[in-house]
């Protein structure tokens, strides 16, 4: 297999950028203070965490989406340069969990946007309520090669 | 627009932060009014994140409610899942087995340990010193792990059910061998982790003599928790919860409410959380986990407060006839304390503001508020509390 220039200097340093939309703050911290900190270190892959979004390459949403976060959520996504990928991290982020359906009671909570597919299309879907730390490492392996080996 | 007037001189900018911004973990707004980079004015704007908690949970069964409310807040889970059932263990009078206040002790204290950790972590960040920041999150995995050992979920164990704990959270001899490993072994990296902070010029520099609170302001303001005691004001919820009666622990006040006795404040108390913790396992009763002999019933509008980590938890709802949520409310420690620290960080370089702003510990996924703006009148309101609706209205629609 031949291996692209791109595909080398992209693996070198891929950066990981952070919206948190309206959720409990469980991801979020597993996100921020579990995987980048010393016991799973993400870093050592050379997965790094940036707040700019036209550095980042992936993008990591977590939380039942809010109106006051909808058009900020669309915009930074399509100010990430091509290619792109997103990860929806978390129960809220993919269905909404207690905030949207808990087990089909809640029929209709107008404050909640989720699931996040209906805002930008997602390409890998970490579930769990809140999702361990390795699942979030394994998802954001997941969306790798997408990246990887775009033109 | 009027033409500037000659003699009036312009002075104040503003310097907004947020709502997605590297200093910031969470989406929230601070409006920093800045005269030559000294802070003469601040303002935090919430509301990024409403997610219309205390609506949803109208109309549920109240053995959900604690699964809903657990989801308010992922750092402080535990203290609002154990409140919510303290509402209705108060209201119905249901009895708890010894072995289970013990366990939701345990639970209690263990997450405030992590929470607190994670306080120092981003307070350090807010510095500037990565290591320190790094070394703290290192040091809570192994208390996340004990959550993980009890609950089964690190981030939210899901401890406590109406009656007792859940069966699943039965603290074996296994186990409790585990979590006092677990806990000596935390103790002592966090003793050299404190020391070496305390020793650091450098982040004590930044931390001391900036955004001063002094205690009749902390009162007035309504400061709560560490935040408060940090500015001596002598009030903690433990003191007054039956479930904390058996230990015997110290309660942190320091006198001098700066920014370093907030820090401090808080190292301080996770080791009086682990001293509690010891004690819990130490003399566990034995018995039953969880009291099924209750009945949904109509219960009168009760409330019940409790020491989350970062203060004052309030929790309060009527039940009707079937056993369903009315009027809940939910008053989070944040609210309260934030405005005190707006109040701290006025006169302040902006650098030290922002670390001001971080040492209340603010949670703002709890703390989101619905206003009510009439455009005609110009008037706003917060949503009335659920007693004048009570009174106004009675718990029954």
């Amino acid at each position: 297999m031949v291996v692209g220039l791109k595909e080398v200097s992209r693996r070198n340093a891929i950066h990981v950028m952070l919206v948190y939309s309206g959720g409990c703050n469980g991801c979020d911290i597993e996100v921020v203070n579990a995987i980048f900190s010393p016991r799973y270190d993400i870093e050592q892959y050379k997965v790094l965490i940036t707040w700019n979004p036209r550095e980042a390459d992936i993008l990591l949403v977590t939380g039942a989406i809010v109106y006051a976060m909808k058009e900020p959520l669309r915009k930074i996504y399509e100010m990430i340069p091509e290619p792109k990928a997103v990860v929806a991290v978390g129960s809220c982020a993919i269905n909404g969990c207690v905030f949207r359906n808990l087990v089909g009671d809640v029929k209709h909570n107008p404050e909640v946007l989720a699931p996040l597919e209906e805002i930008i299309p997602v390409d890998v879907k970490v579930p769990g309520c809140a999702p361990r730390p390795e699942d979030i490492v394994a998802g954001v392996v997941k969306a790798l090669p997408k990246i990887l080996k775009a033109p | 627009m009027q033409a500037p007037n000659k003699n009036q001189q312009v002075v104040e900018k503003e310097l907004p932060i947020g709502p997605v911004h590297p200093a910031l973990l969470e989406p929230f707004r601070i409006r920093f009014f800045v005269n030559d980079e000294i802070v003469e004015d601040c303002e935090v704007v919430l509301g990024t994140i409403h997610r219309g908690v205390e609506r949803i949970l109208e109309g549920q069964p109240v053995e959900r409610a604690l699964l809903i409310t657990e989801r308010v807040c992922g750092i402080c889970s535990n203290s609002h899942a154990w409140n919510s059932v303290r509402v209705v263990e108060r209201g119905l009078n249901i009895e708890i087995p010894p072995r289970a206040m013990y366990i939701r002790v345990i639970a209690q204290e263990v997450q405030r340990i992590a929470s607190h950790l994670i306080f120092l972590g981003h307070a350090m960040e807010v510095i500037g010193h990565e290591t320190f920041a790094m070394r703290a999150f290192l040091l809570r995995e192994s208390f996340m792990d004990i959550l993980y050992y009890i609950g089964g979920n690190r981030v939210h164990p899901s401890v406590p059910v109406i009656g007792g704990v859940r069966p699943r959270c039965e603290i074996t001899e296994g186990l409790k061998k585990l979590i006092l490993e677990l806990l000596d072994r935390g103790e002592k990296m966090f003793k050299a982790y404190v020391e070496r902070v305390l020793a650091d010029p450098l982040v004590m520099s930044r931390v001391t003599g900036t955004g001063y609170l002094s205690k009749e302001d902390a009162i007035r303001l309504h400061a709560v928790g560490p935040t408060a005691r940090a500015s001596n004001v002598r009030f903690d919820w433990r003191m007054e919860m039956d479930e904390y009666k058996p230990f015997t622990f110290d309660y942190i006040f320091l006198e001098d409410g700066d920014n370093k006795a907030r820090v401090v404040a808080r190292a301080l108390e996770i080791f009086e959380c682990i001293k509690i913790v010891r004690q819990a396992l130490k003399d566990l009763p034995e018995g039953p986990l969880v009291n099924r002999n209750w009945v949904p019933k109509r219960m009168k509008f009760t409330d019940s407060y409790n020491e989350a980590p970062r203060g004052e938890l309030y929790h309060s709802y009527a039940l009707d006839d079937y056993g369903r949520l009315r009027h809940y409310k939910i008053r989070t420690p944040t609210i309260t304390s934030l405005h005190a620290v707006e109040y701290a960080a006025i006169g302040d370089h902006v650098t030290d503001a922002v670390l001001t702003i971080a040492s209340a510990d603010p949670c703002l996924s709890c703390c989101q508020r619905v206003e009510v703006v009439d455009v005609k009148s110009k008037k706003c309101k917060m949503f009335s509390s659920p007693i004048e609706v009570v009174k106004k209205y009675g718990w029954k629609r």
